[in-house]
């Protein structure tokens, strides 16, 4: 499949469809736990399957979980019953960490699971493309030395950050080459940890390292879609921009706005509805309200394509979720009618 | 001769060696540990809290800075009279029970130093229990804060504010929550008696809660 041709038609096409990252909801309907869902990848396809079953969205997208590749480096992630993986602790702290810190190979940890999922899932969806995920370069090296560190790194530690950052985009090559292989079409590469960063740290400790992945990644039949749900994001349009990809999608904490004025409008913008305060805490209410917002705000904007601000809670109500839908499909009916008599 | 300015300066660019010679060198010429403390560092990251509201810096300089003041204040402990003169009261503050994240009250936590306070830090995944016992040996806290990141331990916020109340301590400090998930309606709708978006909010306005005792 041409990627860029999806990307195109996501901007320039008909009526516009939701976007959000919904998939560890899928658990509700596999009644199974997310321990249970990240260690199988039977399961893992099948959740994408039901969930692209139950709505129409451009892609079918698989699980965020920013431990799988920090896990497959030797550091330690933590399970709970209903709680997407994290990791604790840190195993870089010393330049000789850093230097003896060894480039784990495809199928270290769960990122054979990943993959596997992946092969799996392509096989059941073949209505729409199937996005794979995989952390970004400098949030990695947040969870490989802990994520308070890592901040204080970027001024105290360079070289020591720089040598993990390049082993790490070298393990987020050979990963997504591999997931790729397996039949995805495309990656989000999530680099929330970066969307802290002052312009100049991003430049130096994410963009060039993102930069570099695209570069070994992408083409026609693999697009890389830059996620950042980071508070300082509207700061860092230049760098983001820099990294190379042609799709991004934002976090609840910026405005919307604001950022499509700063993003060229032949690239992609995702985003933004709040998956923990509208999507799991909201009423259905709320959520309609605020979707509408959203779109009348950006709607008007053609590269705009309405998200959630970062994956969906696994435990959101299914009613909230079919709400969003709903109003999204119910504004661009509204506005293709608006279309014909204007 | 050490200039306050070229302390305050030293902490603002998060320069802890130099922050910790200039302070060095300040004793020796005399002046008042205190007046080092607060119109050299405290005031540095009042400024620093500023700029971050501000948009002017990001997490690592906050970070970088606060541990320069931590340095310094490690300098001057031994010579200021007591800890209460410089101390706007104490604040326990912890991350709720089955979430591990921490940089948000990490932050927190360094700024309400920055500013005066007295930081008991629980750590994270903290039982309300743990607030409870850490307040009972504490009784003289001015502030809980209470922090959560995960939309699924959010409730937990909820049950720390109700086991205070069962203890019968709910009545006798300020809690402030915050984290991701957590929204003004949120705080009111647990009782909280403030919430705060961000490091830098949360300690002014501490400050401004809690003034310094003497």
């Amino acid at each position: 499949m041409n990627m860029y041709n999806w990307v195109d038609g996501l901007i320039y096409g008909g009526r516009k469809k939701a976007f959000p990252l919904v998939t560890y909801p899928s658990v509700q309907l596999l009644y199974v736990t997310v321990r249970e869902l990240v260690a199988n990848s039977s399961y893992q396809a099948l959740g994408m399957r039901l969930i692209a079953d139950r709505y129409d969205m451009p892609a079918a997208v698989s699980y965020m979980d920013l431990s799988v590749e920090a896990e497959a480096f030797g550091a330690n992630a933590v399970y709970g019953v209903d709680d997407v993986p994290t990791i604790t602790g840190s195993i870089v702290e010393t330049e000789e960490q850093a230097n003896s810190l060894r480039v784990p190979e495809v199928g270290d940890g769960r990122t054979g699971i990943t993959v596997e999922g992946i092969r799996k899932a392509v096989k059941l969806i073949s209505d729409r493309p199937v996005i794979a995920n995989c952390i970004g370069p400098f949030s990695l090296a947040g969870r490989l030395m802990n994520v308070n560190n890592v901040m204080v790194y970027c001024y105290e530690e360079p070289e020591m950050l720089h040598t993990v950052l390049k082993k790490g985009t070298e393990f987020a090559v050979k990963y997504c080459k591999a997931l790729k292989e397996a039949g995805a079409n495309g990656v989000i590469l999530a680099e929330p940890l970066a969307g802290l960063l002052s312009p100049e740290l991003m430049s130096e400790f994410s963009s060039d390292y993102v930069r570099q992945f695209v570069d070994a990644v992408q083409d026609k039949n693999f697009v890389v879609i830059y996620h950042n749900c980071g508070s300082a994001v509207e700061k860092l349009s230049e760098q983001i921009l820099d990294t190379g990809c042609i799709a991004f999608h934002f976090g609840d904490s910026i405005n919307m706005q604001n950022m499509l004025k700063l993003i060229p409008r032949n690239y992609l913008v995702m985003g933004n509805i709040s998956p923990s305060r509208l999507f799991n805490n909201g009423t259905p209410t709320q959520i309609r309200l605020e979707t509408t917002r959203l779109l009348e705000a950006c709607g008007g904007y053609r590269n705009f394509v309405i998200s959630s601000g970062c994956d969906v809670p696994p435990l959101t109500d299914f009613e909230n979720i079919d709400i969003f839908f709903k109003t999204v499909e119910s504004y661009y009916y509204r506005q293709s009618l608006y279309d014909i008599i204007d | 001769m050490a200039s306050l300015q070229r302390i305050a300066e030293a902490v603002e660019n998060g320069k802890n060696k130099e922050a910790v010679d200039l302070i060095n060198e300040a004793l020796r010429d005399g002046v008042d540990p205190q007046t080092i403390l607060k119109d050299g560092m405290m005031a540095a990251m009042e400024v620093i809290g500023q700029r971050f509201r501000d948009n002017e810096i990001f997490v690592p300089e906050m970070l970088v800075a606060a541990r320069a003041m931590k340095k310094g204040v490690a300098v001057l402990q031994p010579y200021l009279a007591s800890k209460s003169s410089v101390q706007r009261g104490k604040v326990i503050i912890g991350t709720v029970e089955g979430d591990l994240h921490d940089i948000g009250k990490n932050l927190v936590a360094m700024m309400l130093e920055g500013v005066g306070f007295e930081v008991i830090d629980l750590g994270v995944d903290v039982p309300p229990g743990k607030f409870v016992e850490e307040l009972k040996r504490n009784p003289d806290t001015k502030i809980i804060a209470i922090s959560a990141l995960l939309t699924t331990t959010i409730a937990q916020v909820r049950l720390t504010i109700e086991a205070l109340k069962e203890a019968g301590l709910r009545d006798q400090v300020t809690i402030m929550v915050g984290g991701a998930p957590v929204t003004q309606s949120f705080a009111d709708s647990v009782g909280a008696d403030a919430y705060t978006p961000d490091a830098g909010s949360a300690a002014e306005w501490a400050k401004n809660r809690f003034s310094v005792l003497s």
